[in-house]
């Protein structure tokens, strides 16, 4: 792999494809769909807060956290549409074996069409910017936390380019590796949720447990006590959610402080998780009399991201390690039904 | 195989020997070998599906053989990777064009893919542009051309990095004649700088203006020299064909007359037997006809032509019913797949 040969591809790659007034139209779009619900999630928390329970701090977090959320999800979308008809599109198009045929290497083939394919989708990312500024400015969120929260979200779409690539180096036909990479988006930001959700059921045990409640008939003050209950073991599927992307933004961006009292998205997501990393305690708190709450406070739990940003990391190098091997020449097996010129 | 075997003639640019290649349950080529001069134009002729688009992705190093190895200038194709594929410059038969990009950006683009300097790539981009007349479309995107200039594009993208090797495969197709001459005058001059070319065409006629040598390719077996027929047919344009039909019969010549439509004649282009002929008789026309006769060689064809001239017989035109390619081609077993 040389820079030469990579900067080459890339160049091509962004003048073939991206250079077409589609593209100025779907950024315009893209700025205008973003702005619209950055504006009305504005309008509504601005309403709520005449009513003073949301302080514009908080309204500020609300705007940040659902236009992350909005801009990721809408980049999930967009990003497999540059990456994943990259190769099998060009080979169709007799385009891939000229481009073989010359001194670049498979590697400057790869990492060319993944570099062009990120730097489109960086480029949606680019135009939400300022809808996500307003929000951190407004929600007084550390500059670190917004950055963190943006590389996280480009480095998710990096890894999705980076599915998508290898998979239309795989897949005879571009609808084919096109839907695949949806399968693939949507089994990870669906999937790993209903997969998790499902996983409850067969998690329930009944246990004994030990509870510090009101001693009702007794003493009236808390003690310990012995109680059988249907426990859910929810600590053995939560990295399951770790490696659904939003949760993996949200758990970057509401570092450090999920709680559940509040009204910021990423926080409350962020709470979720730690509470299905918690999964069944064996020790409940049913004593209202110490603090008059149920222990609501948020378990304390371990971050998600470095769990899940190695996953990431893992699956974009073995895509793009699969993308080169598949481009590689002299071609031993080509897919079926395929020629090369 | 030893490498001592594969050894180049001094002058042998690339070598490929024994090469075969299955697609599954279809042998595209079971048994080919080549070896291209530098400076000398070769001709790939074959059959449709013969296997010679296959034989080519061999040469190129883009589809590797299941058996056989192919060596450029000495350097292993199969292990040299980047450093045999610099050397060679190929034109695939079907090949599409980025379509947003000017001509002059894929000449650049593919010049910085050979990793020559940019100073370097604008000025073969220009000079290669003037060579295969583009240079009024120079900077229309590439999506306007026509087939044919595109096909003169492809070209020019497969020289811009002045290759020792060229491949081409079937580049004439789509091209008016006028560039058909001048692809040829392309690749003569390519020759005369030292460059070895092959050129597969179907174009029989045309190629033999061009090249040097030719290999046939015959269900996937190549071979250099396809045996030719004992007896070859000539093609007599006389004034009177009544008059050579006595002539002919007197001296015991065996004559088909064209036209007709029997016999080898039935293989010939209708166009090149649409002389002034008048109206035909199976027993002799008065008026002028064509007429073929089979002969030995050069040799037997001079006699012909005195005797005849010698008896009054009046001859108009007098030669080879078929280039020397398409004579070896018609005596292989043509088989389409
Ligand atoms: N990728 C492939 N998969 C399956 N079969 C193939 C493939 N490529 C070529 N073939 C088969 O191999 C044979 C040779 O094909 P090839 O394209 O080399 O023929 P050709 O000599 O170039 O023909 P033409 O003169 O029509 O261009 C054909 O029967 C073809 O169907
Ligand atoms: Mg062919």
């Amino acid at each position: 792999m040389s820079a030469w040969g990579v900067r080459t591809v890339a160049v091509l790659e962004v003048r073939q494809r991206i250079r077409s007034t589609r593209w100025k139209v779907a950024l315009i779009a893209f700025f205008v769909v973003v702005g619209l619900i950055a504006w009305g999630v504005a309008a509504a928390v601005s309403g709520v807060g005449d009513s003073e329970w949301l302080s514009r701090q908080d309204a500020g977090r609300v705007l940040f956290g659902v236009v992350l959320m909005v801009v990721l999800f809408l980049g999930l979308l967009v990003s497999p549409t540059l990456s994943a008809t990259s190769v099998n599109g060009d080979r169709a198009a007799g385009t891939l074996a000229v481009l073989q045929v010359t001194t670049l290497t498979p590697l400057d083939l790869a990492v060319g069409k993944l570099l062009a394919a990120w730097g489109a989708a960086l480029a949606f990312l680019a135009t939400s910017l300022p809808f996500l500024v307003w929000g951190a400015v407004l929600g007084r969120i550390s500059p670190v936390r917004v950055v963190a929260s943006v590389l996280t979200l480009a480095f998710v779409l990096a890894v999705v380019c980076a599915v998508g690539l290898a998979l239309s180096a795989s897949v005879a036909r571009p609808a084919g590796s096109a839907l695949l990479t949806y399968v693939v988006v949507a089994g990870v930001g669906v999937g790993t949720l209903i997969a998790f959700g499902l996983s409850a059921f067969f998690l329930q045990r009944t246990e004994v447990v030990q509870v510090y409640g009101v001693d009702v008939g007794g003493s009236g003050a808390c003690s310990w006590s012995e109680r059988e209950e249907t426990q859910t073991h929810t600590e053995d599927t939560a990295w399951l959610l770790g490696l659904n992307p939003f949760v993996l933004v949200a758990d970057v961006a509401a570092a450090p402080a999920p709680s559940l009292n509040g009204s910021d998205p990423l926080a409350l997501m962020g709470a979720g998780v730690r509470f299905a990393q918690a999964g069944a305690r064996d020790e409940i708190d049913e004593c209202w009399l110490d603090d008059g709450g149920f222990g609501t406070s948020t378990p304390a739990g371990s971050a998600v991201w470095p769990w899940s940003i190695p996953v990431y990391a893992a699956a974009g190098a073995g895509s793009l390690w699969l993308a080169a091997r598949r481009l590689r020449v002299p071609a031993t097996t080509l897919p079926r039904g395929i020629r090369i010129a | 195989m030893a490498a001592a075997a594969l050894a180049p003639a001094d002058s042998a640019a690339l070598v490929a020997e024994h090469l075969s290649r299955s697609f599954g349950p279809v042998r595209a080529v079971v048994d080919a070998s080549i070896s291209l001069e530098a400076g000398s134009v070769t001709a790939l002729v074959g059959p449709n599906g013969s296997g010679k688009t296959t034989l080519l992705l061999m040469l190129t190093g883009l589809l590797a053989p299941d058996a056989g190895r192919v060596e450029v200038r000495g350097l292993d194709v199969a292990t040299s990777g980047a450093a045999a594929r610099r050397l060679i410059g190929w034109m695939p038969d079907v090949f599409g064009t980025w379509e947003t990009l000017t001509c002059r950006e894929v000449l650049e683009t593919f010049a910085a893919a050979y990793r020559l300097p940019p100073a370097v790539a604008k000025e073969r981009a220009t000079t290669l542009l003037a060579t295969v007349h583009l240079v009024d479309l120079a900077d229309a995107p590439s999506r306007v051309l026509s087939r044919g200039q595109k096909q003169r594009l492809g070209l020019a993208r497969a020289l811009v990095h002045s290759p020792a090797v060229v491949l081409l495969d079937e580049p004439a197709a789509g091209l008016d004649p006028r560039s058909r001459i001048e692809l040829r005058g392309i690749v003569r001059d390519l020759a005369e700088a030292g460059v070895a070319v092959l050129v597969s065409s179907h174009e029989l006629a045309e190629l033999e203006e061009m090249v040097d040598a030719a290999v046939f390719l015959q269900r996937g077996v190549s071979s250099f020299a396809p045996p030719t027929a004992a007896l070859q047919p000539w093609r007599v344009h006389v004034l009177d064909g009544a008059a050579f039909l006595a002539w002919s019969a007197a001296v015991g010549l065996g004559v088909t007359q064209e036209a007709g439509g029997a016999g080898a004649a039935s293989a010939v282009d209708p166009a090149a037997c649409a002389g002034p002929a008048g109206p035909t008789h199976p027993t002799g026309p008065a008026g002028p006809a064509t007429f073929l006769v089979s002969l030995t060689g050069e040799l037997q064809a001079a006699q012909l032509v005195r005797d005849a001239v010698t008896a009054g017989v009046a001859l108009t035109r007098f030669g080879p019913a078929y280039g020397r390619l398409e004579q070896a081609y018609l005596a292989m077993d043509t088989d389409r797949r």
